[in-house]
């Protein structure tokens, strides 16, 4: 009763924000500034009423109350209380709460920072309650979250077996955060176009806003896959799923978006490129919300499935609609300020990488909407999956990985040859050094398997794309650490410190710039994590007690088959010794749970990390015909590096966030100025203690 | 210069391209395997299935094992005595493969899309869509060349003094 009269007050706040937003634009005058403040007032107290409405639903599922349909469809008494917490954004109604309250908290912080630019923040401020009506309108009368049951129950159905899993109490949080993030750039760029804002402010207030919420779309992406890998049993963390490229489609228009307001910025270009990358780019969230929720496409993630995809193309069509208009009547205002002076230029590399996100982004698209089209069209659907994705992507992000390395050491306007041939042969030769070690130790290019044949090889890819990624890999760290060396050795010499102190001042002085490089480093790990791929190995066995599995340099071998039963679930595990060459390694213990209150069943997989590779092993089940356990075990190469990637370029990202620090001054010499000191009459710091 | 970016981009482009790929049918078994999907609605692909009781992957990969003449053993000891791979003969052609088990299983079973009609377009959009987006880039970048420079709006007013210290920056830096 509550929640359901703060969502419809919410509503009513949220609608008068935007009004009163409206006729404030229209009127410009005293009055409307007076309306525009009264309708930040509003915007105000809508996060209050969303955020009651949010902890009413919260509580409802902490005390078990079944008398909401929604609390009754995704939690049970047995559920763990964390797990209730994640039943808010479990279900279609409890989701898009969730996205209408992190919404109202951006636009809650957007408000009380109103200082920063009152009339930018005002029409800011409209735009977003335009979008949070949308969702209140959805949480009010088309997927309310407080709908009652006729009859009450006294136990719940439980929340879906794959969310019970701590990765997923903060990955779709996370992933959320990102998605609705990007609302506050894409609403600064359209008021700043519709209000004709002059100069670049808008994009050094939104930066900030952009990059937290890349971060936490990274998060949230990384999460993601990292539950996939460790939950679904499938053996990899990253399938082509249509809602998992839905994650991916805004984080590549956003770090497009990234990269290319920096032309603008430094350039005064890429002025209308920029503002259709954040439209699109919020565009694109949307749309990851809808194949999310709506269930338009088959997905292993399809928790939420309903009839509210028309509400949200509508959205769509709507939001499409503004920004071509807008962009149409002020287009005028977005005339570059500067020309490209020479295609081997900074500004060149942006371009080719825009262009090669666009055109990735442009591809998965392709693929995650093609059986949508291909049903419109012949009349049922036409699957598209990891070879297909795998194919079109990969020979694309191979080039992208070679302008990350390449773009840092073009300089912005144009680059001489001889300060390219400077920059380029030390990270060229190291990456050609390590492109010929590679072959020595047996991973030859041209051929298309390994003896350890593998389903990479299987979709399509040769290990021509391994040895690729791991060259080119190379090159970007070689190039990003040439550029931190060079800075400081430049350095060193004027503040008369080592090459790493110069270098720690060199990052502080320009944490945006030394930053973006980490994050290139940790993008170049991510790529060399990627083409262990080719090198994974997979077996799957019937074992018994004492029976052995061999997998590369491990033995496996069955100790104990068990079985368990609890409020919560009923589970048949695995006790398995495992050796690596001969050596006892540990002890592993696949699980597969069946989850009482709606009978899934679950893989707990058995993951033992190393740097270099994981032995990853699965209960796979049992063989009907005899009743002996199954038992799946892959090897899989460089997996670490791939979440050791994300977390240095979720480093680099936050060192970006981080303000310079002032340049250091360079001390005199004691020898000369303590003596000039006395002369003066003076006594330095320090010399009387 | 521009010579050297040429050769270097036509290298990289040719590396890209090249890459082959292996014909054993123990590879041909991972490689069509790993194209077509499992059909009970789990969302997985066919060698990927760890669907507890599955009724449909094992039949499956049992047929497609059939069919190439070649392949690991997923679950030991039900290959050979399985009645649902009858009369069938391994096939040369990949694509016969596939069609086969899009006639068998379902269009939605086989996750690439073929080669002919829509299914094409697939295939052809996306680089289709990058080689525009090149020519597009390439335009916008001849446009910029041969556009006269706008002055800077602050041009007049520039410090002396601060246009030194610019120069010195630039040089010092590069940028």
């Amino acid at each position: 009763m509550l929640g359901s009269f703060c969502l419809l007050f919410a509503l009513g706040l949220a609608s008068y924000c935007l009004v009163v937003g409206i006729v404030a634009a229209v009127r410009k005058d005293s009055r409307g500034d007076r309306l525009a403040e009264t309708g930040r007032r509003a915007g105000m107290a809508s996060f209050v009423a969303i955020t009651a409405a949010a902890l009413a639903l919260v509580w409802s599922a902490l005390n078990n109350d079944f008398s909401l349909a929604y609390i009754y469809g995704h939690t049970n008494r047995a559920l763990p209380t964390p797990y209730k917490l994640a039943a808010l954004w479990s279900g279609q109604e409890g989701s898009l709460l969730f996205w209408s309250w992190l919404l109202a908290s951006y636009g809650f912080v957007l408000r009380l920072r109103h200082k920063v630019d009152r009339k930018l923040v005002a029409n800011t401020s409209m735009i977003l309650a335009g979008i949070q009506v949308f969702f209140l309108i959805l949480v009010n009368f088309v997927a309310n979250p407080f709908g009652l049951m006729d009859r009450v129950a006294a136990d719940g159905k439980g929340l879906n077996a794959l969310l019970q899993y701590p990765e997923m109490v903060i990955h779709p949080p996370m992933l959320y955060l990102g998605y609705v993030g990007f609302s506050v750039p894409f609403a600064f760029a359209l008021a700043a176009l519709m209000m004709r804002y002059p100069g670049e402010k808008w994009i050094h207030i939104t930066r900030r806003w952009t990059m937290v919420t890349w971060l936490f779309l990274t998060c949230g992406i990384t999460l993601g896959a990292h539950w996939a890998y460790a939950v679904l049993g499938w053996g990899g963390y990253w399938g082509w799923d249509p809602v998992e490229n839905a994650s991916f489609f805004p984080w590549l228009t956003g770090t497009a978006f990234l990269h290319s307001v920096m032309m603008q910025e430094k350039r005064g270009m890429m002025k209308v490129w920029n503002v259709w990358l954040i439209f699109v780019t919020f565009m694109l969230s949307i749309l990851g919300t809808l194949l999310t929720r709506a269930g338009l496409v088959s997905s292993v993630h399809a928790f939420a499935q309903s009839s509210i995809g028309s509400w949200f193309v509508t959205f769509l069509c709507i939001i499409f609609t503004v920004c071509l208009v807008t962009y149409i009547i002020n287009r005028k205002h977005l005339v570059a300020e500067n020309k490209l002076e020479s295609l081997v230029s900074r500004e060149s590399s942006f371009l080719f990488n825009n262009l090669v996100l666009l055109a990735v982004t442009f591809a998965i698209l392709c693929g995650t909407l093609f059986p949508i089209l291909s049903e419109a069209v012949r009349g049922y659907k036409i699957n598209v999956g990891p070879p297909f994705f795998n194919k079109v992507t990969i020979p694309m992000g191979l080039f992208l990985v070679f302008l990350t390395g390449v773009g840092p050491l073009l300089a912005w306007g144009s680059t001489s040859f001889a300060s390219l041939r400077r920059n380029f042969t030390i990270p060229a030769a190291l990456s050609l050094l390590v492109a010929v070690g590679l072959i020595v130790v047996d991973m030859r290019p041209w051929s298309g398997a390994t003896q350890l044949g593998t389903w990479w090889s299987g979709i399509g890819i040769s290990q021509f794309y391994s040895w690729m990624a791991i060259v080119l890999g190379t090159l970007v760290f070689a190039c990003v650490a040439s550029e931190f060396i060079r800075g400081g050795r430049v350095l060193r010499e004027k503040l008369n410190t080592n090459l790493a102190g110069a270098m720690y001042h060199l990052t502080r002085r320009n944490m945006r710039r030394y930053g973006g490089y980490i994050a290139h480093i940790g993008f170049a790990v991510v790529v060399i994590g990627l083409a262990g791929l080719a090198f994974n190995q997979e077996k799957e066995q019937e074992m018994g007690l004492g029976d052995r599995l061999r997998i590369g340099h491990y033995e496996l071998i069955g100790q104990a088959y068990t079985q368990d039963d609890n409020a919560n679930y009923r589970s048949e595990a695995a006790q398995l010794d495992v050796y690596k060459d001969g050596k006892w390694l540990a002890q592993m213990n696949p699980e597969v749970r069946v989850y009482k209150a709606n009978e899934q069943p679950d893989h707990m997989v058995a993951i033992h990390h190393s740097a270099l590779e994981d032995l990853y092993v699965i209960y796979a089940g049992k063989n009907p015909d005899n009743g002996h356990t199954i038992i799946k075990a892959f090897v899989n190469p460089l997996v670490s590096f791939v979440w050791i990637g994300v977390l240095i370029l979720i480093c680099g990202t936050g060192l970006a966030l981080v303000p310079n620090a002032a340049p250091v001054r360079a001390t005199v010499p004691a020898t000369v100025a303590v003596p000039a000191m006395k002369e003066h009459g003076m006594n330095p710091l320090g010399a009387s203690k | 210069m521009k010579r050297l970016a040429e050769i270097l981009l036509l290298s990289c482009m040719i590396m890209l391209l090249m890459g082959a790929d292996s014909n054993s049918n123990d590879e041909r078994f991972e490689r069509l395997g790993s194209k077509i999907m499992c059909t009970c609605s789990c969302s997985q692909m066919l060698l990927k299935c760890n669907h507890v009781g599955c009724p449909n992957s094992d039949p499956m990969i049992r047929q497609l094992r059939a069919l190439v003449g070649g392949g690991r053993d997923i679950v030991n000891g039900l290959a050979s005595s399985s009645s649902d791979i009858a009369g069938l003969r391994p096939m040369s052609n990949d694509e016969d493969v596939l069609n086969w088990f899009r006639k068998t299983w379902g269009v939605t079973a086989v996750v690439e899309p073929g080669s002919r009609g829509l299914e094409l377009w697939a295939w052809i959009l996306p680089p289709l869509a990058l080689t525009l987006g090149l020519f597009a880039v390439l335009f916008t970048m001849r446009n910029w060349r041969l556009r006269p420079a706008q002055a800077p709006a602050s041009a007049k007013k520039l410090d002396p003094h601060l246009e030194a210290l610019r120069d010195r920056a630039r040089r010092e830096t590069e940028l």
